[in-house]
């Protein structure tokens, strides 16, 4: 790794290739002062290597080369990136090497001493369109090198063009907002507002006239008008994140939203046009919550237009370096400190890492590496301790829901000292059921009885 | 004899031009080594990276003498080689550089 690819590039990525260092500086200078990002070489097989983590947008390298020629580059960078612009620099004007390099997938043939200009001009003309079509660089505040971000986030730019529904999947802690704020920045709306809701954190009636807005009175506690999030977004994207967790009645609701285009305040007798684009999330699978009607099957269709998938970061390793750099950097600038490194093996051990928690995780086990280590480089022991100490902060659903309960049910069992028929009704379950939870849990009634109690 | 050369080269490659400079002093022994041993191969890319990269930096001179060296390798020419040897050495004693913006 040369450097950090952070993807603001402001014109594009360009990898040079020479094994003549003078050469390598000089293309270097010119196309660092045109403004690109400018990686590297000193031959083919490097060039090969970085290909992968710095991702570059065109490729220039020289044809005569010790070791890996570049028509033999060009070939081998194309198995991969057919798609990847190449210029192709050399002494020898001979016109067959020019014809086999074009035939080979070379986009332009430049002969030495190149000029600055002439070589600039070929850059700016070749390089993939994309960098130069949007507003701007897509998606820059996502940090990756893996060919699995790649694809994703080439299938986002070409959905955030158009208007169409998105539906993000992924596991908790992953960036699906992220990825829907990109969206929303590289769309046509990105002027008006994007709007993000916690489907699963709002209770049902506070959710419903959290989106769909309220009149004067519509409930009690109701003093004022409230606009709601679908108008409140007008013109701009509405992002439901973990739309799994939304109640099966307000389902209902928004699925009359999406169709009419309208929506109409709880509490009131009109509706109002809504103009939003909608984006939805969730770390459920929901596929599973339609098949156990947990879920609408018609919202689920109306949703699930472009369905788009947040890798785990296990399952993009090659980016947990860049991350942990740029999360370091990050955390240097924000506390105003010197910037800190990991020690190679402490690096090592990270890269390795499960990350049940994603990149959530490791932000967590990067502010505390950051935090505790005195000194510059952060040691091994101080990346096992970030590691080891974030599963328990970072528990699943699942496994909180499942705390939760078990707690729940020793305060209950201990108000009703072990009488399951008094514990039950406290619950509002029925006897059946409270001895089937506290099966699951392993409690005994027995044990919070008077003469037990407190143990 | 010995009047000096004055070369206009962008701002931008300030720091750069020494060291290249300097690499070329190198060319110029590294040269003069490997006709003694006749390696014409060797010879030859020398040649082709002066004739590539001397240009580019506001040097033709250096260019084309490197496609001098390059053409005489290929036909295992050592005079020319050693005339344009010369010629690159006294070029290099003699040029001066000034930094346009």
């Amino acid at each position: 790794m040369t450097e950090e690819p952070t993807r603001d590039d402001a014109r594009g990525r360009v990898l040079v290739v020479d094994d003549d260092d003078d050469m390598l500086g000089l293309l270097q200078r010119w196309l660092d002062g045109a403004g690109y990002d400018v990686t590297i070489a000193r031959g083919g097989e490097e060039a090969l290597r970085l290909l992968g983590t710095t991702r570059p947008d065109l490729v220039v390298t020289d044809l005569f080369m010790d070791g890996m020629d570049g028509l033999t580059l060009v070939a081998r960078v194309h198995e991969d990136n057919p798609l990847m612009p190449v210029i192709m620099l050399s002494g020898h004007a001979q016109i067959r090497d020019a014809v086999r390099a074009t035939h080979l997938g070379t986009s332009a043939f430049l002969t030495k001493p190149v000029e600055k200009d002439d070589l600039l001009a070929e850059v700016e003309r070749h390089i993939r369109p994309r960098r130069a079509a949007g507003a701007g660089p897509f998606a820059q505040s996502i940090i990756y090198a893996s060919r699995v971000m790649a694809e994703l986030l080439e299938q986002a730019e070409l959905v955030a063009q158009g208007d169409v529904t998105v539906f993000i999947s992924g596991e908790t802690g992953t960036g699906k907002e992220v990825l829907a704020r990109a969206i929303h920045q590289a769309s046509p709306r990105h002027e008006h507002p994007f709007i993000g809701v916690n489907c699963g954190a709002i209770p049902e009636q506070l959710l419903e006239s959290e989106l769909f807005g309220h009149e004067k009175g519509a409930f009690t506690g109701a003093n004022n008008k409230h606009e709601g999030l679908f108008l409140a977004a007008s013109g701009g994207t509405l992002f439901l994140d973990e739309i799994g967790d939304m109640p099966l009645d307000l389902q209902v609701k928004l699925l009359r939203v999406l169709q009419d285009f309208e929506v109409r305040p709880v509490g009131s007798t009109r509706s109002y046009p809504v103009n939003v684009r909608i984006i939805s999330a969730t770390h459920n699978n929901l596929e599973e919550l339609v098949a156990n009607g947990e879920f609408r099957e018609d919202l689920y269709y109306r949703l699930n237009v472009v369905p788009l998938h947040m890798p785990r970061l296990a399952e993009r390793p090659e980016d947990i370096p860049l991350l942990l750099e740029h999360f370091l950097a990050a955390h240097a600038r924000r506390a105003g400190t010197p910037r800190k490194r990991f020690a190679p093996d402490a690096m090592a051990y990270l890269a390795a890492g499960a990350w049940p928690g994603n990149i959530r995780q490791l932000v967590n086990a990067v502010e505390l590496c950051a935090t505790l280590t005195k000194g510059d480089i952060i040691p091994l022991q101080m990346a096992q301790k970030a590691l080891r100490e974030e599963p328990a902060r970072m528990k699943t659903l699942k496994d909180a829901k499942a705390e939760f309960e078990h707690n729940y049910l020793v305060s209950v069992l201990r108000i009703a000292e072990g009488n399951v028929a008094n514990a039950a009704r406290i619950a509002g379950r029925n006897r059946t059921e409270f001895y089937k939870l506290l099966n699951q849990y392993a409690l005994d009634p027995a044990d919070f009885r008077a003469s037990t109690a407190g143990k | 004899m010995n009047e000096r050369i004055t070369v206009m080269v962008e701002s931008d490659l300030e720091d750069l031009v020494p060291g290249f400079l300097e690499n070329r002093r190198k060319d110029v022994a590294r040269i003069e080594a490997l006709l003694v041993g006749r390696d014409f191969d060797a010879l030859r890319k020398i040649g082709h990276s002066l004739k590539g990269v001397g240009g580019g930096y506001g040097f033709d001179p250096i260019t084309d003498l490197g496609a001098t060296i390059e053409q005489a390798a290929l036909q295992q020419d050592d005079a020319t080689i050693r005339d344009a040897c010369q010629r690159l050495a006294d070029y290099l004693d003699r040029v001066d550089v000034v930094f346009t913006d």
